[in-house]
């Protein structure tokens, strides 16, 4: 045992270093100008890039015991409910397929259409499949980071979706992964069309009893909306590309002292398997091309 | 007086044992989180707490605030959020360091308790404060939870300092 330990030794008895309360009002004031500049100045991205890519191994290490959890779930999932997943695997197949038949000759049509009026064509957007890796702990925000970042060739502001519709939008960027904000973050809004009325309007996201949902603004009470209208992005914002299917409305609540009416909209994303597709911004594709959107 | 200390004779600590439970809580803390409970206790800051009584002049505030910053990244919340909340603790423990020893258990929990809400909800308060919506009252529980660990902390933070009980003829104690 060393005697030289802490224990036994006495204070030191000239070099004490700081006063504790010199240290309290100087480690509160960086942490006040920290939250400052991350809140308002964003000069601490690179902080929080280098030191989100230092803790990946360890948020990787610390996964592993969850996901070979389930896993070992699926492992020993039942035959029958297997051959279950294939058949509506394979009818879903089936669908789109149809679906996708007609898509490819109406976008033969909408082209030579465009062609005719001279109007520019619509960019396909291209796109990569990431996987999700975890939720984002902190319980003020409704986000998720997935496993592919800037190294990757993803952009700050790409729409992210799945099979259901879109999830979100990335709005962090790190070397290795990306933190998309989900559109049911209260933060975060969309463009939509109301596909059967043709009405556009924008989103943000709000708790309705708990329960994450779209909340659709300024829309007035004397609008045409009827519950189970289906909202898709309208495409005039220049990053997310016309028709993925966004949210369901269904609340609405119309009240005589309020000139707006409450609408409230569940959103499609599924959110339930682990891959998501990044797609790229429309107005980085167009930007890039130097066209106009 | 000194009697009433039921640990009033310990080993010296490692300063390899202080980082080693530093990480682990830092992990425990990771796994934890990632199950969206409101209520789930900090266990980070019931170490850097419990170090910051026991060891004031190994475990101070600039070790809380390193370890706070890492915990905002991890949280992906606002950064500085956590680190303020951990220093302000560091700096309670270090004002209680001498007194608190002197108390049993249950009576340390009493006086620790609210130290444990005030960091809570300075968190609380910065979020509220950059408009964000109340996340619900679960939250209130962390703190207390936190405080029903301290027993825990003690056992197993201080295990390695224990000695080994090994009486003879002329060590009746």
């Amino acid at each position: 045992m060393a005697l030289d330990s802490l224990d036994r030794s006495p204070p030191p008895f000239f070099r004490v270093g700081f006063a504790p309360l010199t240290k309290l009002v100087f480690f509160s004031a960086l942490s006040l100008l920290l939250m400052f500049g991350d809140q308002q100045l964003q000069f601490t991205k690179p902080l929080r890039a280098a030191l989100s890519t230092l803790i990946l191994p360890v948020q990787w290490l610390v996964l592993q015991p969850g996901q070979a959890w389930s896993s070992l779930g699926n492992h020993f999932q039942s035959l029958e409910q297997a051959q279950q997943n294939l058949k509506a695997a394979e009818l879903k197949a089936l669908e789109l397929s149809v679906r996708s038949q007609q898509v490819e000759q109406l976008q033969i049509e909408n082209q030579t259409l465009r062609q005719l009026m001279g109007m520019s064509s619509n960019l396909s957007a291209n796109f990569q499949a990431a996987e999700i890796l975890f939720d984002v702990p902190d319980p003020y925000n409704q986000r998720l980071v997935i496993n592919k970042g800037q190294t990757n060739g993803v952009a700050l502001g790409s729409p992210v979706i799945d099979a259901g519709g879109v999830i979100g939008q990335i709005t962090r960027l790190y070397p290795m992964t990306a933190e998309v904000t989900l559109l049911t973050d209260q933060n975060q809004s969309i463009p939509v069309l109301n596909s059967r009325t043709g009405a556009r309007n924008i989103t943000n996201g709000d708790m309705l009893e708990g329960v994450p949902m779209i909340e659709l603004k300024f829309v007035p009470a004397s609008a045409d909306v009827k519950e189970g209208d289906l909202l898709t992005t309208s495409g005039i914002d220049g990053v997310y590309p016309a028709g993925l299917q966004v949210a369901r409305i269904s609340h609405i609540e119309r009240r005589v002292d309020i000139s707006f009416a409450r609408i409230h909209a569940k959103p499609l994303a599924e959110l339930q398997g682990r891959h998501v597709l990044v797609l790229q911004p429309t107005g980085a594709a167009s930007a890039a091309k130097g066209k106009a959107p | 007086m000194i009697m009433d200390r039921r640990e009033a004779l310990l080993l010296p600590v490692s300063p390899w044992f202080i980082a080693g439970s530093l990480i682990s809580a830092f992990l425990v803390s990771m796994l934890l989180s990632f199950s969206h409970a409101l209520w789930m206790p900090d266990v980070l800051a019931v170490c850097i707490f419990f170090w910051g009584i026991h060891q004031p002049r190994r475990v101070g505030m600039a070790i809380a605030f390193v370890l706070g910053l890492w915990m905002d990244v991890q949280h992906s919340s606002l950064l500085g959020q956590h680190a303020l909340s951990y220093v302000v603790l560091s700096y309670f423990a270090f004002s209680l360091h001498r007194r608190l020893l002197w108390f049993p258990i249950k009576e340390q929990m009493l006086q620790i308790a609210p130290f444990f809400i005030f960091a809570e909800s300075i968190g609380l308060i910065i979020r509220l404060s950059t408009g964000n919506d109340f996340p619900g009252w679960p939250i209130l529980l962390s703190p207390l939870l936190e405080t029903l660990l301290w027993p825990v902390a003690n056992f197993i933070l201080l295990a390695p300092q224990r000695r080994a009980h090994d009486p003879d003829a002329h060590r009746p104690i």
